[in-house]
């Protein structure tokens, strides 16, 4: 077992537990958004971010194993702060508030995220409404992997990919001629594992807008 | 993106992938001018990849997603073209051709693209016309009117006693050491010769070999990376073009010192001389026996395959390297697993420069403590500079570790070719600091220049005459950061891109947003590209905040 002190409490765990396992299982909170405790640890968003004693910087706290003796602390000022910025980049990066109801939108109320420091370009707005079950919005996809990653290691269809890169960086289904004529097997595991409704069960969608409503 | 299951779909066909599918791919758009949904079908179909896949490769890397004329021109957009233009060429380029950067004229008659960048950095600037690379005063002249001409390629000299990576190799070290020490021996000597790697992070090479040594695999490889994509270093390029048989002795040296039979070197497509130099000299050391199977009777195998990637900066970055050499995108992974325990097809693997695997054979053959009295310096052997077209000496210098940087731009390089004064210089990459005239007796040494918020990185020298506009450079440097992020982290993802919008538009920039995006990029970011992209942009705030338009 591996002992170590996460926010001045000891805890005990398993060799190759992450520290982000090790903080919640004692109970502590961290903020996550391309975290899926189903899928292999990516360690894209950074929001996950924790300050470990006698680290040079904050350590992303999803793909880092917790070792002997090692001290976090999930609310280490720099941490914190770059972590809050970060959420406050994707906010900016959207050309409107994420829905109420979705993770990001959680997660940015978790930080106060406001008015962002950096606005600038938004992604594009595109859609892809053909399919009966599944709505992809690509104007709200945040690049953090999730619906690719639930796609490959919970259905195993590889039917999405990764698009791009920089900022353009999006997702898309097949040879980005939608779900319909992609490898798709309508699971829903991408919809359900979005934090921001880019993929959205086309029911869920109509419900979310009609409570808006 | 890689998800857990296609990179154990790729893991599984193991070496038998090359061609790569972004080969495959950068074929298709060479032979047809873009790629159709059909090439992506039969990439997919060859490689045994998912569609969705090859898709995401497709999009991922610059040779594959600009459309290509029957001429194809390509126009270097980096730093050393930059600090002769002010990037004046690029748009005189485009308006002469009548065609937009990224574009292909109605007929399919010629297409333009930007690339970053050509390594004729001795000589700027730099344009590609289809297979020539011109450089130099005239380059425009001579593009548009149909008559370029291949540029020279820099000179090389060293200005130690005795020259270690200015000479083309021999094997001399490698036939000592596999015939006459074990392996562990090798290793050893590696370990006490101290070489710090030379990509830019300086990890030391032997214990990096100890990790891929000891780690229980049925099988191990050795990786040379000579994607050397930083702006204005032309060094990588000069030993796999002038020295390849040099590289492929440090590899096998590598290999038979961690119990390697493979190695591939990753080369830039942006280089298109490097893989042809290197095939020939493989071909050549096979047919003396020293790559193959039971090398020199020693039971040792060995040998080596060549990949050539397909534009991406970030391919550099180790692990994204790995990504890239087993066909898929160039996406960088969180370290640990590092991967001299789980890298190329799962297996412990030795990723070093190019210029790291070139200083082995000295090594093994003079040992460990000639190689560390190679220079005066606290740093062990010797370093390859170049210095950019401003310089009126400009091209490839060995040098020992030590030596003020104002004795290597004054005397070695001969100060400016126009005898005017140098404003600043930035060393070992765009994630280098830029160190001011003011602060030119820094010695050229891995602690001195990283107390100067500097680096020795690939040890690139770009001098900056006084006409320099350093809000410009600032946008330059920062437009090279958003464009080239892999996409992955969220920091660098939108970090760059903001960066670049804050300095690009016509208004004083706010020192403390600024700061703070810096902040969280330096902190935030994945791998050392949205890590390092600020440390230029530091010092320009340090030393030129008035230039800059801080508010």
């Amino acid at each position: 077992m591996t002992r170590l002190t996460i926010d001045g409490v000891e805890v005990e765990v398993a060799p190759g537990t992450t520290v982000l396992q090790a903080a919640r299982a004692a109970g502590r909170d961290i903020p996550t958004l391309c975290f899926d405790e189903r899928l292999a640890p990516f360690g894209a968003c950074r929001v996950c971010l924790v300050g470990v004693q006698d680290a040079p910087g904050p350590i992303a706290s999803c793909t880092t194993a917790c070792r002997e003796g090692m001290v976090v602390d999930t609310q280490a000022p720099a941490a914190r702060r770059v972590a809050g910025a970060v959420v406050e980049l994707v906010l900016s990066e959207l050309a409107a508030p994420p829905a109420e109801h979705t993770e990001l939108a959680a997660v940015a109320r978790q930080f106060g995220v406001g008015e962002p420091r950096w606005p600038g370009a938004v992604h594009p707005e595109r859609e892809d409404l053909r399919h009966p079950y599944l709505a992809f919005q690509h104007g709200l996809c945040i690049s953090c992997g999730r619906c690719v990653r639930a796609c490959d290691e919970i259905q195993g269809a590889f039917a999405l990919t990764a698009t791009g890169r920089g900022f353009t960086a999006n997702v898309a289904a097949g040879i980005d001629a939608g779900f319909r004529e992609s490898a798709c097997v309508s699971c829903g595991a991408c919809a359900d594992t979005c934090p921001t409704d880019a993929i959205a069960e086309v029911s869920l969608l109509a419900l979310a807008e009609s409570a808006t409503i | 993106m890689m998800s857990a299951n296609l990179v154990e779909l790729t893991r599984r066909r193991g070496a038998a992938s090359t061609p790569t599918a972004v080969e495959l791919l950068a074929s298709a758009v060479a032979e047809r001018g873009a790629l159709t949904d059909e090439d992506i079908r039969a990439v997919a179909a060859r490689t045994g990849l998912p569609e969705a896949a090859v898709h995401g490769v497709a999009t991922f890397y610059d040779d594959l997603r600009a459309p290509r004329g029957a001429r194809h021109v390509r126009v270097c957009t980096g730093t050393a073209c930059f600090a002769a233009t002010a990037g004046t060429h690029v748009e005189a380029l485009a308006e002469g051709l009548g065609v937009a950067p990224g574009e292909r004229t109605a007929d399919g008659g010629l297409s333009l693209a930007e690339t970053v960048c050509l390594g004729f950095c001795h000589s700027s600037p730099a344009i590609r016309d289809g297979e020539t690379i011109d450089a130099g005063p005239g380059v425009l002249q001579r593009v548009l009117a149909g008559a370029a001409t291949s540029a020279p390629e820099p000179p090389a000299r060293s200005i130690l006693p005795v020259p270690v990576l200015t000479e083309p190799g021999d094997w001399s070290g490698f036939r000592r050491a596999v015939t006459l020490r074990s392996s562990g021996d090798l290793l050893a000597e590696v370990r006490e010769a101290d070489l710090r790697g030379r990509g830019g992070a300086g990890f030391p090479a032997g214990r990096k070999w100890e990790f891929a040594a000891t780690v229980p695999a049925e099988r191990r490889y050795v990786v040379a990376n000579g994607d050397e994509g930083d702006p204005g270093s032309y060094i990588d390029k000069h030993l796999m073009e002038r020295s390849p048989a040099l590289l492929l002795e440090g590899m096998a040296l590598a290999g038979y010192a961690i119990g390697a039979s493979e190695g591939f070197v990753l080369v830039r497509s942006e280089y298109p001389a490097s893989r042809p130099a290197l095939e020939a000299a493989a071909r050549e050391a096979r047919a003396a026996g020293l790559l193959g199977t039971d090398i020199l009777g020693s039971g040792f195998d060995f040998d080596v395959t060549v990949v050539e990637s397909a534009g991406s900066y970030v391919v550099g970055e180790e692990t994204a390297l790995l990504a890239c050499l087993e066909g898929l995108r160039g996406t960088v992974s969180a370290r640990p697993p590092f991967p001299a325990e789980h890298g190329l097809f799962g297996m412990p693997t030795v990723v070093n420069n190019v210029e790291t695997l070139c200083s082995v054979p000295y090594i093994a053959q003079h040992g460990a403590g000639a190689y560390r009295a190679l220079s005066p310096g606290e740093s062990a052997g010797s370093k390859l500079v170049c210095f950019n077209e401003r310089f009126a000496r400009p091209g490839v210098v060995e040098v020992p570790f030590g030596i003020r940087v104002r004795e290597l731009c004054d005397e070695v390089a001969g100060g400016l070719a126009d005898g005017g004064g140098l404003k600043a210089v930035q060393i070992g990459g765009p994630l280098g600091g830029i160190l001011p005239a003011g602060l030119l007796d820094t010695p050229f040494d891995f602690a001195p220049l990283a107390a100067e918020g500097c680096m020795v990185g690939h040890g690139s020298i770009i001098g900056f005459d006084e006409a320099t506009d350093m809000r410009e450079l600032a946008r330059h440097l920062l437009r090279f950061g958003a464009d080239e992020s892999c996409g992955k982290c969220f920091p660098c993802r939108i970090g760059l891109e903001r960066a670049h919008a804050m300095v690009a538009a016509d208004a004083p920039v706010d020192r403390e947003r600024l700061e703070a995006l810096l902040e969280t990029l330096e902190l935030g970011s994945l791998c050392a590209h949205g890590g390092g992209m600020p440390a230029p942009i530091r010092s320009l705030i340090a030393h030129f905040p008035q230039e800059l338009g801080l508010a």
